[in-house]
């Protein structure tokens, strides 16, 4: 068990910036809404993973305070987007990026 | 714990609900009345707000929620948005499907603006600006039977989200380099946490969520869609509300927490000030859709603002506020008009506008007086907006001559606006082949409205002093630098 070793603030921090990059990357380089919106959700998880390492490693509860409310607000967020995607494929059968051209000058 | 301080948020909640509930009991024919109802109640909180109703200075939560002199100054100004909306959005309580749960969700969008002007922690201004932006992406979906609605409902979703999850992320490396979200504690060790990396890559992040808000470059690609998409009334707020929003948290977090990093960065905001000034003012000239227009427009106004934001001084922030009061008045005087236009001829095109003139002289006028105050020409709000905002960069130019490119630029964005603003007024009252000259009745709230908005916008442009004066109090209770102008008069 000595040989294992102990996880410290820069490897959490790691993690979490793959994961952040990992979420970006599905929002840029994806077309399908609900694959985006994944990414997005992704995103805000890496945040979270940041925030309670950071909380754990400067013994400040503070930071744990601010996951509940980012769950909490993502939550809201993914209930109104879905609930428009959902609308959208309704009126128009599809969900990909490409296909939102009504709008222009 | 202190409750009065939030008395006029928890009041704009109740009203909220209230009206949400209401439309459950009351019959469909009743629903006009609604908006009559939510409009009243927003008029009683803002006269409560401005006048006996404003609470002493102080703060609650634990130092993250704070009442000053800024937080009032906002406070107004969001509850005068939310009613000129309101009103606004009287014309389409017929043609809405949801009209309670429009105004609710309006007034919603409201408390989140003035838990946003109160914001003293990166927690708060995280959940208000979420509190804002959800709401925001119901509103500008709401002509469900529209697809330019629902288009861009998706477009500001995807791209709000994004930036929030930019915004989550620098607020995470924020806590972890300073090991506390609060402003106040932030400005106290701001020396040596401008030497961290992880603080300035978390603030860098942080900025991009808010230039989101404001619709700064590069974060404005939603702009032009969004408010061409979404029902005129939303983008209104869109226009005034929300931006004004991103504003008062920038100027707390810029101001507030972080002052001394923020002149060290002046060059970064003059340049996206200067980027998107350009971007705005160039694309708008082509555009033949009224609420495009607009849409850039708001662009090129977010622009002129970082000037002011880039300035970092007493007097760059007085002009950010005035400005926006001025702003405020004029762009809601001009949705006000084409809110109705919209939903008369069913288009935004500038043809749809031809021989307003004649059809309704009350909206040509309300427009015009919009268009010219937008341009910047005296005596109106917009002009002297503009004067304070150029008269704060000139007084750098001594140190920095990026100030004197910025404010040159801002000059060709002024004369770029007199065309295509002009371009609108030119097809109300000189239109080339106007067909349809039938006269457009105005229903009572848009012309309270449009009244409304019209004396602001005349008051603000001829009498500006006490608004400058509140402003001025505002800023200099965020702990500003004064500028080497300033130091040198005060030392004579």
């Amino acid at each position: 068990m000595s040989d294992m070793i102990q996880a410290g603030l820069q490897h959490y921090l790691i993690v979490s910036v793959l994961l952040f990059s990992l979420g970006l990357f599905g929002v840029l380089a994806r077309r399908n809404l609900i694959v985006i919106y994944m990414g997005l959700e992704l995103m805000l998880n890496a945040a979270n993973l940041a925030l309670v390492a950071f909380s754990h490693f400067n013994a400040n509860l503070n930071g744990q305070v601010m996951v509940f409310f980012i769950i909490t607000v993502a939550a809201a967020e993914v209930a109104v987007g879905l609930a428009l995607i959902v609308a959208l494929y309704r009126k128009r059968s599809t969900a990909h990026v490409e296909d939102l051209t009504s709008l222009k000058y | 714990m202190n409750y009065s301080l939030l008395t006029v948020e928890i009041l704009a909640t109740l009203l909220g609900v209230g009206v949400l509930l209401a439309d459950l009991w009351l019959p469909a024919s009743a629903r006009k009345l609604l908006g009559y109802v939510a409009a009243t109640g927003v008029a009683i909180l803002l006269t409560y707000a401005l006048g006996s109703g404003a609470p002493a200075d102080g703060t609650a939560f634990g130092g993250m929620f704070v009442v000053d002199a800024m937080s009032n100054y906002f406070k107004g100004f969001f509850l005068l948005a939310t009613l000129v909306v309101l009103l606004m959005s009287i014309e389409s309580s017929e043609t809405l499907v949801g009209y309670a749960e429009y105004c609710a969700l309006t007034i919603f969008a409201a408390v989140g603006m003035l838990f946003a002007a109160s914001a003293n922690d990166f927690i708060l201004m995280f959940v208000a600006l979420e509190l804002i932006t959800v709401t925001f992406y119901i509103l500008v979906s709401f002509s469900r039977g529209r697809l330019g609605s629902l288009e861009a409902g998706v477009k500001y979703l995807i791209l709000g989200a994004l930036a929030s999850g930019f915004m989550v992320f620098g607020i995470a490396f924020i806590f972890g380099a300073a090991n506390t979200t609060n402003f106040y504690e932030i400005a106290a060790k701001q020396t040596e946490l401008a030497k961290s990396p992880i603080f300035l890559v978390g603030l860098l992040l942080t900025v991009v969520g808010l230039g989101f808000k404001i619709a700064a470059f590069p974060f404005q690609m939603w702009a032009p869609d969004v408010y061409q998409g979404a029902p005129a009334t939303t983008t209104a707020f869109l226009a005034t509300g929300s931006k004004a929003a991103g504003f008062a948290l920038l100027l707390r977090v810029a101001f507030g927490a972080v002052p001394d990093i923020t002149a060290h960065w002046s060059r970064l905001i003059l340049g996206l000030g200067i980027v998107t000034i350009l971007y705005g003012s160039l694309c708008a000239i082509p555009q033949r859709s009224v609420k495009r227009l607009m849409g850039y427009s708001s662009i090129a106004n977010a622009g002129y603002l970082l000037l002011g934001v880039a300035a970092a001084s007493l007097s760059g922030g007085t002009a950010v506020l005035s400005y926006l009061g001025g702003y405020i008045f004029t762009v809601l005087a001009g949705f006000a008009v084409i809110n109705v236009v919209v939903n008369r001829t069913e288009s935004d095109d500038v043809s749809a506008f031809a021989a307003l003139g004649q059809r309704s002289p009350l909206l040509a006028t309300g427009l015009t007086v919009a268009m010219v105050s937008l341009a910047g020409i005296p005596p109106l709000a917009g002009f002297f907006g503009k004067f304070l905002l150029l008269k704060a960069v000139a007084a750098h130019i001594g140190t920095d001559k990026m100030f004197l490119l910025a404010l040159l630029v801002a000059c060709v964005g002024v004369v770029l606006s007199i065309y295509y603003y002009f371009g609108v007024v030119r097809a109300m009252f000189w239109p080339r082949n106007a067909t349809d000259l039938t006269p457009i009745a105005v229903g009572g709230a848009t012309r309270l409205a449009v009244v409304l908005c019209v004396v602001g916008v005349f008051y603000l442009g001829i009498c500006p002093n006490a608004l400058v004066r509140t402003a001025k109090q505002a800023v200099a209770g965020l702990n500003v630098p004064p500028s080497a102008a300033e130091v040198h008069t005060a030392a004579k």
